[in-house]
């Protein structure tokens, strides 16, 4: 058998990436075109409706200082939607037993679904940034910065929805995260405004949020505005990808969800 | 001495809740055999089937498939193995030959090589016309067949299948059996679990019958067979079900 080489599987790998790509295609309007239409949505409503009487946030107008946030909560829905279900239904329609039985290590199982991950979440967040863009509704500062964290952010979320999908034993337990944490937090986490519009007793609450680093970041690679030195959202986003990795091959080692 | 296909010793397996499905279990496979691994239902067959091919984890023991550990160096052990699994366990909006050729993918299996092999695995299995419905589309039989051709993609040395004819008609049974023949003749080891004891019968040179997750009785199939009443009162003899059976009659 060929494909081995340097110890790596890479058709095993390339494997998984079509099998879950043909499963992306089979729900088309789910994977891209809902959230085109929804960042659609919101550039009409704050560029034209709502953004006309708002007056301008970090010298931007409203609508350019939205829209990244907006882009942000799509590669986080789509890359935690997309991970969790791929490991769930694997798991619930037991298929994930295919890869199980293979010759395929942990972290190639991991970087296989990973890498759907990031095409999903990229074509999706090109897609948005091309709407943003024909409108005159945003700007890109740095192609490789705006690159980084669409791939950092949705390998953390894609790594996060794998979790969930191996702890979860229901259709509901899918849910939880995206319920209590992931749009509370997004929502609070500087898609609307600024740290400085809190009540100062609240910006404790958005400085620990890991929301804020995530929509600051690729507000500044879109628009120039950010609200803390580059470093620190760099290096933290880093951090949290490697750690995450971490946790999923000690979980995937250990059979967690996967082996009985 | 020929290294084992299969190696087992002392496998226990006892699941969270307690339930211990595998106790003790020793099984040695010579290379070329084709062994029949028989036992009433929750005996332990499919568990220590998936212990052996990473399904399961093993609570103790060791497994050696060709004298390579099957837990220590799991990548290399699989490579040796397909396994026909009881369930579909399949992904039931994938076409048949989607399914074939994603598992020779995850073996390693380039393009041209998997073509080749799928290309005869379908027509092996007269899966041809089926090829491009999708999983969930085909009647029992037919899933039955793609499950099987799953299996055999890599074309492994050692064969595991989990009542691989459950539920299918006469035809299918008689392609299997033919090609199961021909692949042990070949060299090929094969392990099969069945209900079916004429099948058991027909096919296996040796014989191990598992109940409450312990061999209790082992040896050729003419040893076992041999005896007055067969297979049929040796297996139930074996499985303390003799009595009810006899009182049932």
């Amino acid at each position: 058998m060929s494909g081995t080489k340097s110890g790596i599987n890479w058709i095993g790998l390339y494997t998984i990436v079509r099998r879950e790509v043909s499963r992306m295609m089979r729900v088309p309007i789910q994977a891209f075109i809902a959230p085109w239409i929804s960042a659609l949505l919101f550039i009409f409503i704050f560029g034209f409706v709502v953004g006309g009487r708002i007056s301008s946030i970090g010298g931007v107008p409203y609508i350019r200082f939205v829209l990244p946030g907006i882009l942000m909560m799509n590669i986080v829905n789509a890359s935690f939607l997309q991970s969790s279900t791929a490991i769930y239904f694997s798991r619930f329609l037991r298929f994930i037993e295919e890869t199980l039985v293979s010759p395929m290590s942990y972290s190639e199982m991991i970087a296989g679904n990973l890498a759907v991950v990031v095409v999903r979440s990229t074509v999706t967040a090109i897609g948005i940034l091309l709407m943003g863009l024909a409108f005159g509704a945003t700007t890109v500062q740095s192609i490789p910065a705006f690159l980084f964290w669409v791939v950092a952010v949705s390998m953390i979320f894609g790594l996060m929805g794998i979790v969930i999908g191996l702890w979860s034993k229901s259709f509901e337990q899918l849910n939880v995260l995206t319920v209590f944490f992931i749009t509370p937090l997004s929502m609070v986490g500087g898609v609307f405004n600024t740290v400085e519009m809190l009540p100062p007793w609240l910006r404790w609450l958005a400085w620990a949020n890991p929301f804020f680093y995530f929509i600051n970041g690729i507000r500044h690679s879109m628009i120039g505005f950010s609200e803390t030195p580059a470093a620190v959202g760099y290096g933290f986003t880093t951090i949290l990808a490697v750690v995450m990795f971490l946790w999923v091959l000690r979980l995937y080692s250990r059979g967690y969800g996967l082996r009985e | 001495m020929p290294t084992p296909a299969l190696c087992i010793r002392n496998l226990r397996k006892v699941y969270r809740r307690g339930n211990v499905a595998v106790d003790n279990l020793s099984l040695t496979i010579n290379e070329g055999d084709f062994f029949g691994f028989l036992g009433p239902n929750g005996a332990g067959k499919s568990t220590t089937i998936h212990c052996v091919t990473g399904i399961a984890e093993p609570t103790s023991g060791t497994i050696e498939i060709f004298g390579v550990d099957a837990v220590k160096n799991y990548r290399e052990a699989r490579r040796l193995v397909g396994l026909c699994t009881q369930e579909f366990n399949v992904d039931p909006f994938a076409t048949p030959r989607q399914i074939v050729d994603w598992m020779g993918g995850y073996f390693g299996m380039a393009r041209a090589e998997r073509k080749t092999r799928i290309d005869f695995l379908m027509d092996r299995f007269e899966l041809g016309p089926h090829e491009k419905k999708a999983f969930r589309e085909l009647s029992g039989g037919l899933k039955r067949r793609v499950v099987l051709a799953r299996a055999l993609v890599n074309d492994p040395r050692l064969l595991i299948l989990d009542e691989p004819t459950a539920g299918v008609d006469v035809e299918l049974r008689r392609i299997l059996w033919r090609y199961l023949q021909e692949i042990n003749g070949d060299g090929r080891t094969i392990l099969l679990t069945s209900h079916y004891l004429e099948e058991v019968e027909r096919l296996c040179r040796d014989v191990a019958i598992v109940n409450n997750g312990r061999i209790v009785r082992q040896g050729t199939k003419d040893e076992i067979a041999g005896a007055p009443g067969g297979l049929e009162n040796a297996y139930l003899a074996a499985t303390g079900a003799a009595a009810d059976h006899i009182a049932g009659q």
